[in-house]
C-alpha cells in the first residue's frame, strides 16, 4: 500500500512538474512566435521599401542619365548583331590527321617505351 | 500513514482497535501531534479523500483550460498580430519581367485624440515646431473640438519626424502604421497604373481595375493584408516602355507637338508591351496632377487633355490614311479585288458640296496596291463604295471599330461615327475621315490585319499565345493578311513620296503605313493643325510587334521644308523607337532579304 502511495505521489508530483514545464514552454514558444512574427513583419516591410528603392535606382531613365554622363556608349545597332551560324568555322588543323608526323611519332614511341615520372604505370612495370 | 504492524485492520472497523505496540518515543510524539485516543486511520482516510478531491478539481481545471486553449488559439498572439495590419494593403504590380512597378511601403501617420488633450496651445506649438508646414488655424480647429475622439493630423510622416515626436512626448497624439503606395519608376509608367487616394483606393488605371475586381470590398472589410495577395503581372516591359517614352518626349520637344503618344503591341497575343501618352504624370503625385488638370481645363475650356488624360484609350481621333489599311483589306477579302485590280482615280469624287481628291493626283488607273502605297483617297473611297455601305459598316464592326473598346483600364470612350451612315460617309471613312476611334482600337484592328486575320482583344495583363488564340475571332482570311503584310512592307520599302520609307530600320524588315489627318474645329478641317500617326509592323514577313506613334499638331522643321506630315515626324520617331526597342523585344536582325513579293507573297504560297 505504502509503495503504491509513493508511486502515486511521485507520479502526481512529476505530472505537475511536467504540466508546469509544458505550460512554461508553451508561453516561451508563444512569445518566440510573437517576436518572430514581429521580426518577420518588420523585415517584410523593410524588404518592401528596399525593393522599392532598388527599383527606383534601377529605373531605366536613371540608368540612361548616368550612362549619358559617365560612359561613351551608344545604343546598339542592328548591324552589330550577328547569328552564331555566321561565325567562321574553327581553323582547320595545321596538318591532316592521316599524314605522317615524324615528331609526334617519335614522342608517342618514347612514351610507350620509356616510363616517365608522371604516370603510375611504370611503377607496376618495374 | 498506516503502520505495517496493522495491515489486517478492517476497513470499516467501528470498534476501537487495540493500541499497537509502539516504541515509547513515537507514542509520545503522536500524542503531542494528534492527542490521545484519536482514530488516525479514519482521519487519514478523510484527509486522503480531501486531497484526492482537491487534486481532482485542480486537474479538472487544468484539463478544461487546456481544452479552451486548444479550441481558441492563443488570443494573446492574435491580438498582437492584427494590431498593425491596417487592411488597406494592395498587391504589388510588376512588369512582364518581374520589375517592380508599384508596391506598398509602411509609413507612420500621425493622429490625435482631441478628447484627451489637456492644453491645445501647447500641443499646437509643439506640433508646428516639428511640422512647420502644418497650418495653425486648421490645427486649432481640429484639436479644439474636444468632443471628437479622433482626427488625422498628418499622413505619411518620416521616421525622423516620428522619432522627434516620441522624444518631445506630446500627449493624446499617436501613430498608426499605414500602407503608402509607391511607384518606383515615377512618370515612366503612368496612365497604365493610374494612382491611388490617400486611403489607398484606386482612382484610375490598373489600380482602379484592381479595386473593381473585389479589392475594394476587402479594404472595406479590413481584410486586405499584404501576405495573401499575389502580385499582378502586367504585359508591359519596363525597358521597352522607357525607350518608347524617352523617344516620345524627345519627339514632342523636337516637333513642338502638343502631345505625343505611342503603343508597342504584340500582334500575336494582344498584349500592350509599352504605352505612353505625353504629357504624363508621376503616379506618386497623381492627386496633384489631377488637380493641375482641373485648373488647366478651366483655363483652356472643353476638349483640353491634361497630364492624367490617356490619349490612347481615352481620346478619340481620326486616324487618317492609316485607316486605308482596313479599306484595302476589305476589298481584298471580298474576293472581288486582287492586288493588281485597277481602280480609276483620275477624277475627284463629288458628293454634294464635298469633293474627295488626292494630295498627289494620279493621271492613270492604278492598282489596289498602288492605292495603298500612293495613299490615294479617291482609290480608297471607290473601293469602299463598290463594296457597299452596309458591308463596310459590318466589316468595321467585326474589327471592333464601332463599339467601345473594353480593356482593363477603366477609361474608355465610345467611338464617334455618323448615325446616318450614307454613301458619302463610307467614302470618307474609307480614308479615315469621319470616324473617330481610340488609337488603341485602331492598333487592335491593324494587328488583326497583320497576325493572320485573328482579332484579339488588347490586354494590359500578361497573356500567353494559347490564351490569346482562345479569345481571338477570325475576321479576315489568312491570305488577305498575307497580302496586307506585303503591302505594309512594300510601302515601307518603296512608298510613294517617301512617306513611310524612313520607318525602314535596316535589319528588321519593317512594314509601315502613315496617316495625316487635319483636325476638326467647329466642323471644319484645319490645314495647319495636323494629327500625324504611323503604324509600323516588324518583322513584316512574320509579324510580332506593332509600333504605333501619334503626334498631335507637330510643327514642320526647317530642314524638312516646314512640312509637318507624318513622314516628317511620326515616322522617324517610330524608326528611332524600333531601332532601340527591337533588340529588347528579341527580334533578330536579318540582312539581305529578298524583295517583299518573294519574301512574303511567294513564301506564303509555298507553305500553303
Amino acid at each position: 500500500m505504502r509503495f503504491l502511495h509513493l508511486i502515486v505521489v511521485a507520479a502526481l508530483v512529476s505530472a505537475a512538474v511536467y504540466v508546469y514545464k509544458i505550460k512554461f514552454d508553451a508561453t516561451l514558444q508563444a512569445e518566440r512566435i510573437a517576436k518572430l512574427s514581429t521580426d518577420l513583419r518588420r523585415m517584410h516591410d523593410t524588404n518592401a521599401s528596399l525593393r522599392a528603392e532598388w527599383s527606383q535606382l534601377d529605373n531605366p531613365a536613371r540608368i540612361q542619365r548616368l550612362a549619358d554622363r559617365h560612359l561613351k556608349l551608344r545604343p546598339i545597332e542592328a548591324a552589330q548583331f550577328d547569328a552564331l551560324d555566321n561565325l567562321p568555322d574553327r581553323a582547320a588543323p595545321a596538318a591532316p590527321a592521316e599524314t605522317p608526323d615524324p615528331i609526334a611519332n617519335m614522342i608517342e614511341k618514347q612514351t610507350a617505351d620509356y616510363p616517365t615520372g608522371s604516370t603510375r604505370k611504370p611503377v607496376a612495370a618495374r | 500513514m498506516n503502520d505495517d504492524a496493522s495491515p489486517a485492520a478492517p476497513a470499516t472497523g467501528a470498534a476501537p482497535r487495540p493500541a499497537p505496540a509502539m516504541p515509547w518515543h513515537r507514542r509520545f510524539v503522536q500524542a503531542l501531534l494528534y492527542g490521545r485516543n484519536v482514530d488516525r486511520d479514519r482521519k487519514a482516510r478523510a484527509r486522503l479523500g480531501l486531497a484526492v478531491f482537491g487534486f481532482g478539481v485542480i486537474y479538472a481545471i487544468i484539463a478544461a483550460k487546456l481544452v479552451i486553449f486548444a479550441i481558441a488559439p492563443d488570443s494573446h498572439a492574435a491580438r498582437r498580430g492584427s494590431s498593425d495590419a491596417v487592411g488597406t494593403a494592395r498587391p504589388n504590380i510588376i512588369d512582364r519581367n518581374g520589375e517592380l512597378l508599384a508596391t506598398d511601403v509602411k509609413r507612420p501617420s500621425l493622429f490625435a485624440e482631441p478628447r484627451r488633450i489637456y492644453d491645445v496651445d501647447v500641443d499646437i506649438e509643439l506640433l508646428t515646431s516639428i511640422f512647420p508646414d502644418l497650418d495653425t488655424k486648421d490645427l486649432r480647429q481640429r484639436l479644439g473640438n474636444t468632443r471628437r475622439g479622433f482626427t488625422w493630423l498628418k499622413r505619411d510622416i518620416t521616421p525622423q519626424q516620428q522619432a522627434e515626436i516620441k522624444r518631445v512626448g506630446i500627449p493624446a497624439i499617436g501613430f498608426v502604421t499605414e500602407n503608402k503606395r509607391v511607384y518606383p519608376n515615377g512618370p515612366e509608367v503612368s496612365h497604365e497604373l493610374g494612382y491611388v487616394t490617400v486611403e489607398n483606393t484606386g482612382v484610375s488605371g490598373i489600380e482602379k481595375w484592381l479595386d473593381d475586381q473585389g479589392l475594394l470590398e476587402l479594404h472595406k472589410a479590413g481584410f486586405a493584408t499584404d501576405r495573401q495577395q499575389e502580385p499582378v503581372v502586367l504585359s508591359l516591359d519596363l525597358r521597352v516602355q522607357h525607350v518608347l517614352r524617352d523617344e516620345l518626349v524627345a519627339a514632342k520637344e523636337k516637333f513642338r507637338a502638343k502631345s505625343a503618344a505611342g503603343v508597342i503591341y504584340n500582334v500575336r497575343t494582344g498584349e500592350v508591351i509599352a504605352m505612353a501618352s505625353e504629357p504624363d504624370f508621376d503616379p506618386n503625385f497623381g492627386r496633384e496632377a489631377a488637380e493641375r488638370d482641373i485648373t488647366q481645363a478651366k483655363i483652356n475650356g472643353p476638349g483640353f487633355m491634361g497630364e492624367t488624360f490617356n490619349r490612347l484609350t481615352n481620346g478619340l481621333f481620326e486616324m487618317g490614311s492609316t485607316y486605308k489599311a482596313f479599306t484595302i483589306a476589305m476589298a481584298l477579302d471580298s474576293g472581288r479585288y486582287n492586288l493588281n485590280s485597277l481602280v480609276d482615280v483620275r477624277s475627284p469624287l463629288h458628293y454634294g458640296h464635298h469633293t474627295i481628291h488626292d494630295y498627289h493626283a494620279m493621271h492613270r488607273p492604278i492598282s489596289v496596291s498602288e492605292v495603298f502605297i500612293y495613299s490615294s483617297n479617291i482609290g480608297a473611297a471607290m473601293l469602299a463604295r463598290s463594296i457597299g455601305v452596309s458591308a463596310h459598316q459590318a466589316f468595321l464592326r467585326r474589327f471592333g471599330q464601332l463599339d467601345r473598346l473594353k480593356t482593363e483600364l477603366p477609361e474608355s470612350r465610345e467611338p464617334m461615327y455618323p448615325k446616318h451612315w450614307a454613301e458619302v460617309n463610307t467614302a470618307t471613312i474609307a480614308f479615315g475621315h469621319g470616324i473617330s476611334v481610340e488609337p488603341l482600337q485602331a492598333v487592335m484592328g491593324v494587328a488583326a490585319l497583320m497576325n493572320g486575320g485573328i482579332l484579339i482583344p488588347p490586354t494590359f495583363l500578361k497573356r500567353s499565345e494559347a490564351q490569346a488564340s482562345a479569345l481571338g475571332t477570325r475576321v479576315i482570311k489568312p491570305e488577305t493578311s498575307v497580302m496586307m503584310r506585303y503591302l505594309m512592307r512594300l510601302n515601307a520599302e518603296t512608298g510613294a513620296h517617301g512617306t513611310a520609307t524612313k520607318a525602314d530600320v535596316p535589319g528588321y524588315y519593317v512594314g509601315a503605313k502613315t496617316g495625316t489627318a487635319e483636325k476638326v474645329f467647329g466642323g471644319h478641317y484645319i490645314k495647319k493643325r495636323l494629327m500625324t500617326d504611323t503604324m509600323a509592323v516588324l518583322p513584316a514577313d512574320d509579324p510580332r510587334y506593332l509600333v504605333f506613334i501619334m503626334l498631335d499638331e507637330p510643327q514642320g522643321l526647317k530642314e524638312d521644308g516646314y512640312f509637318a506630315t507624318a513622314g516628317m515626324n511620326a515616322v522617324p520617331t517610330a524608326a528611332r523607337v524600333i531601332a532601340r526597342a527591337a533588340p529588347l523585344l528579341g527580334i533578330e536582325p536579318r540582312f539581305g532579304l529578298p524583295t517583299p513579293d518573294k519574301q512574303i507573297l511567294m513564301a506564303s504560297r509555298l507553305t500553303q
